[in-house]
């Protein structure tokens, strides 16, 4: 669909794994900062006459 | 009436010089098939075509279309109050409509623009438009114009008739509107016996229609009982009310309203709806009173055929340009059913159903 | 085809008559070339009008949709599959079924035929393979093979996966058919050049669903675009509203699609979205070897967890 596949995380995580859960939502924060913004998606006014 | 000659090698500097004064609409090739959009700036209207995909309604009726803006922020003063939007109603030109789409908005023009009612969006952008119309030379098989009202070479709702002639093409004067803009576009070579030869390349093009409708018994019958007869099932069946026909069509007009909102600034539109689809008729309760497929397509087709026949007089609510029947994706024809609603006597249905 | 049409009629005839059915679903010859209108039959004299060529590309499951009769409908492979996704979703029960199956040689591109000819098409006929068109001023007979719509061409499942009576004795399979060879070539594009090309893909849509009102897998009582509390998706051509329509339609059918190509038939601005469902359509037969409409007795693989569903994207 033209998103980075960086972008796209896929993680199983117990309930009881509070530190895997800390550790994959910091990676995710930074790989995702690490590609900056997607604008493609981004749903502006639309253009009409 | 004046007749003006065109060589076609001065039909891009007239063009040129028309787009200093007006906004140039016209027929453009798009990957496989012709859409009738604004032209950009130095763009040639193509025509080579026989006609456009979507009709040229879209000039003076967008699918969408902005009517107000509006703020949420309530820092601002006028915040939730709704405000004209801004619109370029300077003058605009269609270069190479076809006939059967300028008549199409005489038509429409019955129902946005009433004594009762006027809708401004279309009147404004109606009021702006010259159409130079296209006479078509070589009309298709799904071409029916000539028993709906119009013809290849149809003038009404025309400012200028072109004709193309070979290396020239022949423009008949029909308004001052149109006058005004031949002069502008720096043609007013009088052609010889210019009228003749239209009226020659006319009698062709109108000998090549193949296809008709009989709308003669459409007033005298019953509205009930056309309503109530038995082919609405069959008509029905393989319709996958998608709207395409509605969409294409230059004489259906029926539009929804929207708002978009995005962060603290909105706009309120105007946008294309089809009665083939369930939302249009769907009331607030939850209630459909269209709420079968045979229910939308009857609609479409009484509505064209027999309640606008009624309303007005004038004929039926089409101009026989055959879009709906060429896109549609399988394949209902309006020919086949004007027909039946056309011929359609109860006592026959009494004994077929018997 | 001539032998497939008599065939119809006879059987659907006998149907009738006999009782077993209140109505056949078929197809009857359409008012433009290489356009024929889906129809029933509810009397034995109606199925005169049922006929079968090269331009029954509309899938008629979608025509079974809740229907509460008796119904003998007329199945090509793909629509087949479709009627047993039909029946494996409850859409339609078997019994009430009686499934006329014909054995498939692909149907013709009508969009690809015409750009072929400068003019007009007043007239196609098919005979021994050969399909000859007519224009105003020109013959021009052409190989069936070579004017296939697209998903014909690299179908690998033309004979119907169930049925009750058959129209004609069945038809070798394709074999050794690179069915992914376009969607290999988008899966390499870079992100960016993705995005590109499906902004043009989706350039010219009208927004009028047609694509979704062929599918026989979209019967949702009400779709998303259609939802209002709250509404999803905007009702502009916005490019981008107009994506997330596409996009997620093709996801609403993964592992359901069966490549009937009914959605890009139907497209009267002639938008290939089938690019979309067919890429998940390869991803479901990568990851969980699943086609789907092969079987009643499988649930298709988003519907249903195994342990042993490929994870590697899990991290």
């Amino acid at each position: 669909m033209g998103i980075e596949p960086g972008r796209l995380h896929f993680s199983w995580v117990s309930s009881a794994e509070a530190t895997k859960f800390i550790e994959v939502v910091n990676e995710v924060t930074e790989a995702v900062r690490a590609l900056g913004p997607h604008d493609n998606f981004v749903k502006h006014m639309p253009k009409v006459a | 009436m004046k007749v003006i000659k065109i060589d076609k090698k001065d039909w891009a500097d007239g063009l040129a010089k028309l787009s200093g004064g007006y906004r140039l609409f016209g027929p453009v090739k798009d990957k496989e098939f012709h859409n009738f959009k604004e032209l950009d700036n130095g763009e040639l209207p193509d025509f080579d075509f026989s006609n456009t995909k979507l009709s040229a309604k879209s000039m003076v009726f967008p699918q969408a279309e902005a009517m107000f803006k509006y703020s949420l922020d309530e820092n601002e003063a006028d915040h939730h109050i709704m405000k004209e939007a801004e619109k370029d109603y300077s003058p605009r030109a269609a270069i190479g409509i076809r006939p059967c789409d300028a008549a199409a908005f005489l038509l429409v023009k019955k129902n946005f623009d009433t004594p009762e009612y006027k809708d401004p969006y279309w009147i404004n952008a109606y009021e702006a438009s010259v159409f130079v119309g296209l006479a078509c030379n070589n009309p298709c098989s799904t071409c029916f114009c000539t028993s709906a009202g119009c013809g290849p070479f149809h003038e009404d709702g025309l400012d200028v008739l072109l004709a193309d002639a070979g290396d020239y093409f022949l423009a008949k004067v029909i308004t001052d509107k149109g006058e005004k803009l031949l002069q502008a576009a720096g043609w007013n070579t009088e052609a010889d016996a210019g009228e003749d030869q239209i009226e020659t390349l006319k009698k062709e093009a109108e000998a090549k229609i193949t296809a008709s409708v009989n709308t003669d018994g459409l007033k005298d019958k019953i509205t009930t009982e056309l309503y109530d007869a038995p082919f609405w099932e069959d008509v029905a069946f393989a319709c996958l009310n998608c709207g395409t026909c509605t969409y294409v069509c230059p004489t259906c007009w029926c539009f929804d309203i929207q708002d978009e909102t995005h962060g603290t600034s909105g706009i309120r539109m105007k946008t294309w709806d089809s009665c083939m689809y369930p939302l249009f008729t769907l009331h607030g309760s939850g209630h459909n009173p269209r709420g079968t497929k045979v229910h939308r397509v009857r609609q479409r087709f009484m509505h064209k055929l027999k309640y606008y026949v009624d309303k007005y007089g004038d004929g039926i609510q089409c101009v026989g340009c055959g879009r709906c029947i060429r896109l549609c994706p399988v394949n209902i024809d309006i020919r086949k059913v004007c027909e039946l609603m056309n011929s359609y006597e109860p006592a026959d249905a009494a004994c077929q159903v018997a | 085809m001539v032998g497939y049409t008599d065939k119809i009629r006879e059987i659907s005839e006998r149907l009738l008559k006999e009782g077993t059915v209140d109505m056949v679903i078929g197809f009857r010859q359409g008012s433009m070339p290489m356009m024929n209108e889906p129809c029933f039959a509810k009397r034995p004299e109606d199925v005169e009008k049922l006929t079968w060529d090269s331009n029954c590309g509309i899938n008629l499951a979608n025509y079974l949709t809740d229907r509460k009769e008796k119904i003998g409908v007329i199945a090509k492979g793909c629509d087949s599959r479709n009627i047993v996704t039909h029946i494996i979703e409850n859409k339609i029960k078997r019994d009430q079924l009686v499934i006329i199956g014909v054995p498939c040689k692909g149907m013709i591109d009508r969009r690809k035929i015409t750009s072929m000819f400068e003019t007009e098409i007043l007239s196609v006929a098919e005979e021994d393979g050969k399909v000859i068109v007519k224009t105003g001023d020109a013959e021009k007979i052409l190989e069936k093979e070579e004017v296939l719509q697209k998903n014909c061409a690299v179908c690998i499942h033309r004979n119907p996966v169930i049925y009750d009576e058959l129209a004609a004795d069945l038809v070798e399979e394709q074999k050794d058919i690179d069915r992914y060879a376009d969607i290999r070539e988008i899966e390499a594009m870079s992100p960016e050049d993705k995005w590109n090309y499906f902004d043009d893909l989706l350039s010219a849509c009208v927004r009028c669903y047609a694509c979704r009102n062929a599918c026989p897998l979209c019967y949702c009582p009400t779709c998303f675009v259609d939802e209002s509390q709250p509404q999803w998706v905007g009702k502009t051509t916005d490019p981008i509203d107009t994506k997330t329509f596409h996009f997620l339609r093709a996801y609403h059918c993964a592992g359901r699609c069966t490549d009937c190509g009914a959605c890009e038939r139907a497209c009267p601005v002639g938008i290939n979205m089938r690019t979309l469902t067919k890429k998940l359509e390869k991803d479901c037969f990568e990851y969980y070897g699943w086609e789907a409409g092969l079987t009643l007795d499988a649930r298709p693989p988003l519907d249903a967890y195994k342990p042993d569903d490929p994870e590697d994207f899990i991290k």
